[in-house]
């Protein structure tokens, strides 16, 4: 075989393979991208979405005005960590490991973070008092609705209501990504007088301002990617960036308590 | 006396296609083993990364839905080491031909998963080839190709070269 026969044949196959698939991918790609949100979709109070069985709040008084939710979220220093909003975090906060996750509710890792790890670690580690965890916004700018979802998460932590509309939003991610329809997902676990005070908070700019410290934050960690899970213990920093199985990081927050 | 190797065009292509190939490999095995979550220290920490950052490969190579669940943990942990044996060879340059032929053989696997998931629309966020997370489009596919092509390359090369007489064994005809 000769020298240039070779070489004619490797280029003929490298480039025939790249125009003919650079061809396909310009279709799939077209098809991937869903098309810009309008504003309605993304924020539309009372939507067409039905509310159909609300789980309401018995702690909450369904009469209170919107305008009785702290518009703008207290924050403060926690162990050296800033910004700490004590209405997104969960468990003892004399637990000996502070563990900070930056999270998107339209990313699926974060998804399957929440339902596959965080579950359990609420359980056996949040409320038994050993892991102090604090839930950070990371919306990521390729995602649509991410932001979106993010006030609504922050609004419903003003009102204590975090756990569930975190759940609803992970649980429905398909459907949400997919209609924009953060509002009517939300509004399924919330009763409407919860639902009037959200959409109040969602308006207020200190909302967004929240949003961006959790983001500022996050680049001074390098956060990149969601999830990245921040574990603090005794001084150290251990960032976790992606899904950590439980079975994986529970071995691992047991060797640190052994230490 | 020993002379210098002369570096005829079939050589040259081996050597600089080992030292791309190999550099890729290893490249591809840390991104695997050592990225996103990188700790060194203390040992259980290291450990840990290593397993976190294997269980997410793992969750990337179940995303292709050609191996179960177990399958796909096993393939996890074991395909980082052999990238990473394969371009620690191929950068040693010690029987070069025959580590030619697995990464070849290796890059024609990869190649027929990557074609399959795109041909079955299958939504691959991250193909988990390298550190960067990239989802599977044409380009990925290109790239491969290239990869693969440049591996069968040299693999010919090295063969054809191998058949003949080391230079600085070969007896002089002069």
């Amino acid at each position: 075989m000769s020298r240039s026969y070779l070489a004619r044949l490797t280029f003929a196959l490298i480039f025939s393979s790249g125009a003919l698939l650079v061809g396909c991918n310009s279709q799939t790609q077209s098809a991937d991208n869903p098309p810009a949100p309008s504003a309605a979709a993304q924020t539309a109070p009372g939507s067409a979405t039905p509310v159909s069985t609300p789980v309401t709040s018995p702690t909450q008084t369904e009469a209170a005005p919107a305008q009785a939710a702290p518009a703008s979220p207290p924050a403060s220093t926690f162990a050296g960590i800033p910004d700490v909003d004590p209405h997104k975090t969960r468990g003892s906060k004399s637990a000996p490991i502070i563990m900070e996750t930056f999270s998107d509710f339209q990313c699926p890792a974060c998804k399957q973070l929440y339902m596959g790890t965080s579950r359990q670690l609420n359980d056996n580690y949040v409320a038994t008092g050993k892991v102090f965890a604090i839930h950070r916004d990371f919306p990521l700018p390729g995602h649509a609705y991410s932001r979106v979802a993010a006030r609504y998460g922050r609004a419903a932590a003003q009102l204590g209501r975090l756990e569930q509309v975190e759940q609803v939003l992970f649980e429905n991610q398909e459907k949400w990504e997919q209609t924009g329809d953060v509002d009517g997902t939300v509004a399924s676990v919330l009763s409407p007088a919860d639902m009037t005070k959200i959409r109040a908070l969602i308006k207020n700019p200190a909302i967004d301002a929240a949003i961006e410290k959790d983001l500022a934050l996050g680049r001074t960690y390098a956060v990149n990617q969601t999830p990245t899970t921040i574990i603090h213990y005794k001084g150290q920093t251990y960032p976790v960036v992606g899904i950590v199985s439980y079975d994986v990081l529970h071995q691992f927050l047991d060797q640190l308590l052994r230490q | 006396m020993m002379q210098s190797s002369p570096l005829n065009l079939r050589r040259t292509v081996v050597l600089l296609g080992r030292l791309f190939l190999g550099a890729t490999f290893v490249y591809a095995a840390y991104s695997k083993i050592l990225h996103p979550t990188l700790i060194l220290h203390p040992w259980f920490a290291f450990k840990f990364a290593v397993q976190a950052n294997l269980a997410n490969f793992a969750g990337e190579v179940e995303t292709f839905k050609f191996v179960s669940t177990a399958n796909a943990a096993l393939l996890a942990h074991t395909l980082p080491l052999i990238e990473l044996a394969l371009g620690l060879l191929l950068l040693l340059g010690w029987r070069v031909r025959y580590w030619l032929t697995g990464v070849s053989l290796l890059l024609i696997v990869f190649l027929s998963v990557l074609t399959r998931a795109y041909l079955l629309h299958l939504d691959i966020k991250d193909c988990g080839c390298f550190a960067t997370p990239e989802p599977l489009n044409g380009m990925t596919l290109v790239r491969d190709s290239v990869f693969l092509a440049a591996a069968l390359l040299c693999t010919y090369c090295a063969f054809v070269e191998a058949r003949k007489p080391h230079p600085w064994t070969a007896t002089s005809s002069s």
